[in-house]
C-alpha cells in the first residue's frame, strides 16, 4: 500500500491551499474529493478578495466580473441604500471554475487529486474511503461545514441550530448586455455586489452578485428563526425576491441553478484546530466571517497554514499562526457581535432605526428619537465592534 | 416556481443506497406532538426532502442538495446523515 506524507480531505479552497503548500514543500500529497470534480459540491456567494488568495498564482484567476461597487441595502423594500467603492480588488467568481483552478495549482505543485471518493473515517496513519483505505502520515481535514470525519473522530462537535445560518441561492441567466443594462454596469467586465438586510418574513441577510451573463441572488436566515416561525428557506427567498424587486430585475432570465449551504457561526478557537497528526481548516473549523459571509479567504489562509505546519508536524505552531492571522482572527472576533445582531429583536430595531433616521433626514425633519430609543443597545454593540476591530 | 421544479436545474446521479436515514421513526411521532408541523427538519430543508403524511415522516433523499441543515435542526439527533458515495448525488455548475 502506498504511503503519503499528507492526505487532504476535500478539494475546496482550504484543501487545495493545504495541498499546494504541502506539495511545494516536497511532501508526497494526496487530495481526496467526494464530488465528481473539484467545486461540484461547493456553494458560496460569488465574491472573493483577491489579496486573500495570493498563496495561489492569482495572475490567471478565473474572473467573472470585477466588483467596482458594493451596495448595502436596508429594509424590506430596500428603503435605505449605501454604496461603497472597494479599496481592495474584489471579484465575482463561479465556484466550479474557481475550485478547479485552485485544485489544478495543487496538482502542478505535485499533489495528486482523486475525485468521486468520499472519506468515511480516520484510522491510525490514514483514512478509510468508500473505495478502500489509504495510508498517510498526516491528515488535513478540509471537509467543509458538514465535517463528518472530524466529528466522527471526536475532534469537534456538530453545530447547533443556534450556531447555524441556512442560505439558499439562485442563479439567473440571459446575456451580458441584459445583466449590464438591468444593473447599470458600464462594461462587460464590471461587476456588482449587494448585501441586503431585511426583517420580514423573518430577519435575514440577502446577497446579489454578478456573473458574466448571469445574476445570483440568495438569502441567509438563522436556523432558529426558520424553526420558530415554521417557515422554509425557499419561502423566505420567494417573499424577499418579491418585496425587494428581484423578481422584476430578473424578468425574462431563466433559472440556471438552485443551491443551499449552511454557514457555521462557531468554531475555532473554541474548537481545537489540530490534534496529533490531524489538522482542520476552513469551514470545518467554522472559519467564516459572519459579517461579510467571507469564507473563501479564511479557508485559503487557514488551509495554507495547515499544509505548512502539518508538514513540519507543529500542531501548536498552527494554532498560534491562526490566532495571529488578521483575516482569521477578525472572523473569530466578529462572532459575539453578530450573535447579538442576529437576535431578531436587535436586527428589527436596527433596521427600523436606520430606515426611520434616513427617511426623516430626507424629509427635512431629522429626528433622533430612533437613536435615543436604542442608545443602550448601540453602546453595547459599539463596544463589541471595537473589540472585534482591535 | 415550486422547489421541485428548481431542483431540475441540478445534475443528479442517484446513489441507490439512501444517504439519509431516520434512526427511530417513533421519535418523529413524539416530535410532531411536541413541535407540531412543519417540524424542524421540514422547516429548514431547502429541497423538500422531508414531508409528514399525518402519521410518519416521508423521506425523498434523491432531492437532497447536501446542505446538512436537517441533521443540525433535528432536536433529537434522529437523522443519520452521510454523503452520497462515489461522487453521486447532486452536482453544481455555478456553486
Amino acid at each position: 500500500m502506498k504511503l503519503y506524507d499528507v492526505i487532504v480531505v476535500g478539494a475546496g479552497p482550504a484543501g487545495s491551499a493545504a495541498a499546494l503548500k504541502a506539495a511545494s514543500m516536497g511532501a508526497k500529497t494526496l487530495v481526496l474529493e467526494r464530488g465528481s470534480e473539484p467545486g461540484a459540491k461547493n456553494v458560496s456567494g460569488a465574491m472573493v478578495r483577491v489579496d486573500e488568495l495570493k498563496v495561489f498564482d492569482v495572475k490567471n484567476i478565473p474572473v467573472e466580473r470585477e466588483v467596482k461597487k458594493v451596495r448595502l441595502t436596508l429594509g424590506n423594500s430596500g428603503e435605505v441604500s449605501l454604496e461603497i467603492k472597494p479599496r481592495e480588488r474584489l471579484i465575482n467568481v463561479g465556484r466550479l471554475k474557481l475550485d478547479k483552478w485552485m485544485a489544478s495549482q495543487a496538482e502542478s505543485a505535485g499533489a495528486l487529486v482523486l475525485t468521486k471518493t468520499t472519506v468515511l473515517k480516520l484510522k491510525p496513519e490514514g483514512v478509510v474511503t468508500d473505495r478502500g483505505e489509504v495510508q498517510g502520515k498526516v491528515i488535513i481535514l478540509a471537509e467543509g461545514a458538514n465535517a463528518l470525519v472530524s466529528m466522527g473522530a471526536g475532534l469537534r462537535r456538530d453545530l447547533t441550530s443556534e450556531e447555524t445560518v441556512q442560505t439558499v441561492k439562485e442563479v439567473y441567466s440571459l446575456n451580458k448586455d441584459e445583466v449590464n443594462r438591468r444593473l447599470s454596469l458600464s462594461t462587460d467586465q464590471e461587476g456588482l455586489a449587494v448585501r441586503y438586510l431585511f426583517q420580514d418574513p423573518v430577519p435575514g441577510a440577502g446577497f446579489l452578485y454578478t456573473y458574466k451573463d448571469s445574476i445570483a441572488f440568495g438569502v441567509g436566515v438563522h436556523m432558529t428563526s426558520l424553526i420558530s416561525h415554521r417557515i422554509r428557506p425557499q419561502d423566505v427567498l420567494e417573499e424577499v425576491k418579491r418585496t425587494l424587486g428581484i423578481q422584476e430585475l430578473v424578468k425574462g432570465f431563466s433559472l440556471r441553478e438552485y443551491s443551499a449551504k449552511i454557514i457555521p457561526e462557531n468554531g475555532f478557537p473554541a474548537w481545537k484546530p489540530c490534534s496529533g497528526n490531524v489538522y482542520l481548516a476552513g469551514d470545518a473549523l467554522g472559519l467564516v466571517n459572519p459579517v461579510t459571509f467571507n469564507g473563501i479567504g479564511p479557508a485559503v489562509i487557514s488551509g495554507a497554514l495547515a499544509g505548512e505546519y502539518a508538514v513540519r508536524g507543529e500542531c501548536q505552531g498552527y494554532e498560534r499562526a491562526l490566532l495571529k492571522d488578521r483575516v482569521v482572527s477578525q472572523s473569530v472576533k466578529m462572532r459575539p457581535l453578530v450573535k447579538e445582531l442576529l437576535r431578531e429583536e436587535n436586527m428589527k430595531s436596527y433596521i427600523s432605526m436606520a430606515t426611520e433616521l434616513s427617511s426623516s433626514w430626507i424629509s427635512g425633519d431629522l429626528s433622533l428619537d430612533a437613536v435615543k430609543k436604542n442608545s443602550w443597545k448601540l453602546f453595547k454593540h459599539a463596544l463589541l465592534l471595537m473589540g472585534a476591530l482591535s | 416556481m415550486r422547489v421541485e421544479e428548481k431542483l431540475y436545474t441540478l445534475r443528479y446521479k442517484k446513489d441507490e443506497e439512501p444517504h439519509l436515514k431516520i434512526r427511530d421513526p417513533a421519535q418523529c411521532l413524539k416530535c410532531e406532538q411536541e413541535y407540531g408541523t412543519p417540524q424542524p427538519c421540514i422547516a429548514v430543508c431547502p429541497a423538500n426532502v422531508y414531508s409528514w403524511d399525518g402519521h410518519r415522516l416521508v423521506l425523498s433523499y434523491e432531492n437532497c442538495v447536501e446542505c446538512g441543515g436537517c441533521r443540525i435542526a433535528c432536536p433529537f439527533h434522529n437523522i443519520a446523515w452521510s454523503y452520497p458515495r462515489y461522487g453521486l448525488g447532486m452536482s453544481l455548475r455555478y456553486g
